[in-house]
């Protein structure tokens, strides 16, 4: 149970707080993915069992998980990009303002994103 | 310098060998008074029992390190008064096993900084008549800082992943390996890199870099282990090519 | 009963013991050495030292002028044949810490950098920013890895010397992990252990630093020299229970001015003015105070030190550490604002007698001494900035060498179970008092600061002596709470209480003994020095009943005493 470590809270910056979201969400993506991949596996029993499956989840009532799904996604992504450009080595001694920049790139794409999602499901 | 000072309460984490348990005392901090010395003020007022680790009081022996309401501090630099709280919390340091009171296990820690070759590694090893090695003041500059890591552990302390891997090198071992690596004097990069470049080594960071967060003399290590990473890979791509 | 055995056990680790390790190790593959120290390697008190060292490294000085001004630093008292010695093994020291990675800090060609430091003519003092000891420390510490030879104790607390015949065979040490007292069989011991600067209240010493090698072996028969030479560091914060303002401030160009913004250095020291040797500096600062023209304050008197007009830049650049605990410890930046000081307790010049025979040999065969715990004397009266550094790098390889010549020439000694079970015995009743260690430390502390400062008088001498023997006298009676067996700190601190008590005695009355005022030593009732009576060491001897004294005249080669003025 040591991974638990890893959500510890207390006291720690808002880099180690990154750290421990972005493996919250990737652990999120992982099982989102086995149900995803689940999911699509219902086209191989044909048309209509994928369409009632469509019809089941995006629908109004999914809508909020689906929009969590999409921040879940658009933080590991864009803080992966963050990590990816410092474990190269560079850009350290601007960490900090890259952090908040990141952060707010995410919440513009989320919210961008959300609002798309919404348009489509809502049908407005 | 006008006297003021207010009652506060340490509430100590305790270890007896077998069972933790909290204590708290009462101590009158004044204006200047660290939070060592409110130690050293319970131990010899109330409790001659509490152990701790403390030498130099000044902030560059490393032995005080302690959680101090959950960050890892040194007691010597942090002024009680300063903390803006009635309740002060003081736990020993987390990842590392507690031997008594705030006293913890140092031995693996020691080990790990001594398995990098945390030395100066050079071709020509006579020093019956040594000479002198001519250095740049700019390429001092580039690994002095990290030269003045003084083992505290609070950044291995805080690592999230020194805290899920055992055999995790930590960031401290690390900082020293990059130290030695960047010394323009040094010729055995390649000695260390075999150690960092591993499972247990470098590739175990994924910057939380709390490390650098929490570190009383500011040396960034989470700086070294990203530059240790780029050296690392560099080195696996040549011992890639050599092998064919 | 743990049992341990090496050829060679070195006891402390700090500069000169883990410097005598790498010599020893170096010496043979086949020496087993043991390093012991109560705490860690890179946690000594040599980690605090800041100045630098000084060396005759260029081609414009010269190991006359640098050894003209140790011993003219120390007021005559340096024996001159060992500080002839001494200057000249310097800069292979400095060059060698170099090829094993020492951060020394450089000029724009890349040459290792000298700048001035007080008592010295010339700027010969190389260093690694404001931290050169914690950056030897860590070299030496770093280096000593390299030697599978080499074994670190760490958190062993030793208890007693053990020596039959003259001669020395082990000792015993409490493992802190677990409470269990260790014997040490070995052929050689090294005492490599400090000062005791810890029996004063207002000092720049760690807590660590309270004489325990100086009272194992006072108590082990050997004498120890010219322990009423106590060192005052003129610039201690004030707000911080005296953490040291290094001498690079003086150097770099501060100042010190008197309530009356005078910068009254220039009544004691007309040419060398800041940077004069640091007894005198602290006489004078302590004049000032005694004389009113010192700032009353919650923390004691004091004096000004004024960096203001070196800038921001030069500060930050040069005395960084300065800087920062100055802010840290008492909320002052030296950038804007002049520091609080006054003279604390910063070294012991005297020590154990260490040249029986050869350099750092003590009188008990194969047990040697380096560093701040021996008296070779390099150092007399007073010690010089930048030279203790030197000193325990230089007598550290020395120490280390003789040790291993001598490891190959004995042989193991035998049975130490009589020893060990004595001890053990001492031990267990160790404790059963009333009296709290800690009152009693407190009580000493005030003691030395009242009778024993820069300032000494006999009849204020001999009430601190009256003082001393009380404390003694309540020790003897002193009670542990803590019964546990790991990491008992109440013990080792009760320990430490009872070696001070031990130091503080022979001080004392060394102190009352010595008729005449000469280089840290100043008596208001003798306030001339005499050389006529007193060019001699004072040695110390222990016995049941105080300190036996007996004395040993200087060496001189060269220099004859003249008047030490700057």
């Amino acid at each position: 149970m040591s991974w638990l470590k890893w959500f510890e809270f207390r006291g720690k910056s808002i880099f180690h707080l990154s750290y421990s979201f972005h493996r919250l969400t990737g652990l999120v993506l992982v099982l989102y993915l086995l149900m995803h991949l689940s999911y699509l596996t219902s086209l191989t029993f044909g048309r209509e069992v994928y369409e009632a499956f469509i019809a089941t989840t995006v629908t109004p009532t999914f809508l909020i998980f689906d929009i969590l799904l999409v921040l879940v996604g658009v933080f590991h992504g864009v803080n992966g990009l963050r990590l990816v450009l410092h474990e190269f080595g560079l850009a350290y001694d601007a960490r900090r303002p890259i952090l908040y920049l990141s952060y707010i790139i995410a919440f513009i794409l989320w919210l961008y994103a959300s609002y798309k999602l919404y348009v489509f499901v809502m049908g407005v | 310098m006008v006297k003021e000072g207010k009652d506060v309460i340490f509430r100590i984490k305790r270890f007896d060998g077998e069972k933790s348990y909290w204590s708290d005392f009462v101590v009158p901090a004044q204006k200047g008074m660290t939070v060592l010395e409110g130690l050293f003020y319970i131990k010899a007022t109330y409790d001659g029992s509490l152990s701790f680790r403390a030498s130099c009081r000044m902030g560059i022996c490393g032995s005080c390190a302690v959680k101090i309401n959950d960050r890892p501090r040194l007691a010597c630099e942090t002024q009680i008064l300063q903390l803006n709280s009635s309740k002060i919390k003081i736990e020993p340091l987390d990842n590392f096993k507690v031997l008594k009171d705030l006293v913890t296990e140092f031995e693996g820690f020691f080990a790990k900084h001594e398995a990098v070759k945390p030395y100066l590694i050079r071709k020509d090893e006579s020093y019956a008549e040594p000479v002198e090695l001519i250095q740049k003041p700019e390429e001092l500059q580039v690994y002095y800082d990290f030269s003045f890591c003084i083992k505290c552990g609070a950044c291995f302390s805080v690592c999230p992943a020194a805290a899920t891997r055992e055999d995790y090198l930590g960031p401290a071992a690390m900082a020293a390996a990059y130290r030695f690596n960047a010394d323009s004097r040094d010729e055995g990069r390649y000695f260390r890199l075999a150690t960092i470049c591993s499972d247990g080594g470098v590739w175990r960071c994924h910057f939380a870099a709390e490390c650098s967060e929490v570190c009383p003399k500011n040396i960034e290590p989470a700086k070294a282990i990203q530059k240790l990473r780029f050296q690392s890979a560099v080195y696996m791509i040549n011992r890639a090519f050599k092998r064919w | 009963m743990e049992r341990i055995q090496h050829d060679i056990t070195i006891i402390g680790t700090g500069i000169a013991g883990m410097r005598a390790a790498i010599a020893a190790a170096e010496k043979s593959k086949d020496l087993s050495i043991a390093l012991i120290s109560k705490t860690y390697p890179i946690r000594c008190h040599s980690v605090c030292a800041e100045g630098g060292i000084n060396v005759a490294l260029r081609a414009d000085d010269s190991f006359e002028a640098h050894a003209w001004d140790t011993v003219k630093g120390s007021d005559f008292l340096a024996d001159q044949d060992a500080v002839e010695f001494f200057v000249r093994e310097i800069p292979k020291e400095i060059l060698r810490l170099d090829n094993w990675g020492c951060p020394w800090s450089r000029s724009i060609d890349g040459k290792i950098a000298q700048r001035i430091l007080g008592g010295h003519a010339v700027n010969r003092t190389v260093f690694a920013a404001d931290r050169t000891g914690f950056h030897i420390v860590h070299t030496l510490y770093e280096r000593s890895l390299r030697y599978p030879n080499i074994q670190k104790y760490n958190e062993f607390f030793v208890t007693s010397l053990i020596v039959e015949n003259g001669e020395i065979k082990g000792l015993t040490a409490i493992n802190l992990k677990n409470g269990e007292l260790t014997l040490f069989k070995t052929k050689v011991v090294i005492l490599a252990t400090g000062g005791a600067g810890r029996i004063y209240a207002f000092t720049s010493c760690s807590h660590i630093v309270t004489g325990d090698g100086m009272a194992l072996a006072y108590r082990a028969g050997v004498p120890l020299t010219d322990m009423e030479f106590i060192q005052f560091h003129p610039t201690g914060l004030v707000p911080a229970g005296g953490i040291l303002i290094s001498e690079a401030c003086r150097g770099e160009g501060g100042y010190l001015l008197n309530k009356n913004g005078e910068k009254f250095m220039k009544r004691y020291a007309p040419d060398l003015m800041e940077l004069a040797p640091r007894d005198i500096v602290s006489r004078a600062i302590m004049r000032e105070i005694l004389e009113g023209r010192g700032f009353e304050g919650e923390f004691g008197d004091y004096v000004l030190l004024d960096l203001t007009h070196l800038g921001e830049n030069k500060i930050k650049e040069r005395l960084p550490l300065i800087r920062e605990a100055s802010i840290k410890f008492a909320g002052i930046d030296p950038v804007s604002e002049p520091i609080p000081v006054r003279p604390t307790v910063h070294y012991t010049m005297g020590g154990v007698y260490a040249r029986f025979g050869g350099l750092t040999q003590t009188p008990v065969k194969g047990l040697f001494a380096a560093g701040e715990v021996a008296c070779i004397s390099i150092h007399g009266a007073n010690r010089l900035g930048g030279n203790a550094l030197a000193e325990c790098l230089v007598f550290g390889k020395v120490a280390g060498e003789r040790a291993a010549e001598y490891a190959g020439r004995r042989s193991m000694p035998l049975n130490l179970k009589a020893a060990y079970l004595e001890e053990e015995k001492r031990l267990s009743l160790f404790g059963e008092g009333d009296e709290s260690a800690y009152k009693i430390k407190k009580e000493l502390n005030a003691a030395m600061e009242r009778h024993f400062g820069v300032f000494r008088e006999e009849k204020n001498m001999r009430e601190g002596i009256k003082k001393i023997k009380e404390l003694k006298d309540r020790y003897s009676k002193v009670s542990i709470e803590d019964k546990s067996k790991a990491f008992n700190t109440d013990l080792t601190f009760a320990i430490e209480v009872g070696y001070m008590l031990d130091l503080a005695e022979v001080v004392a009355i060394g102190a009352l003994k010595r008729k005449e005022s000469r280089g840290a030593h100043y008596r208001l009732d003798y306030p001339k020095r005499d050389d006529s009576n007193w060019l001699k060491h004072t040695l110390a001897y222990y016995t049941k009943g105080g300190p036996r004294f007996d004395y040993l005249p200087v060496t001189i080669t060269k220099w004859e005493p003249v008047e030490r003025k700057y």
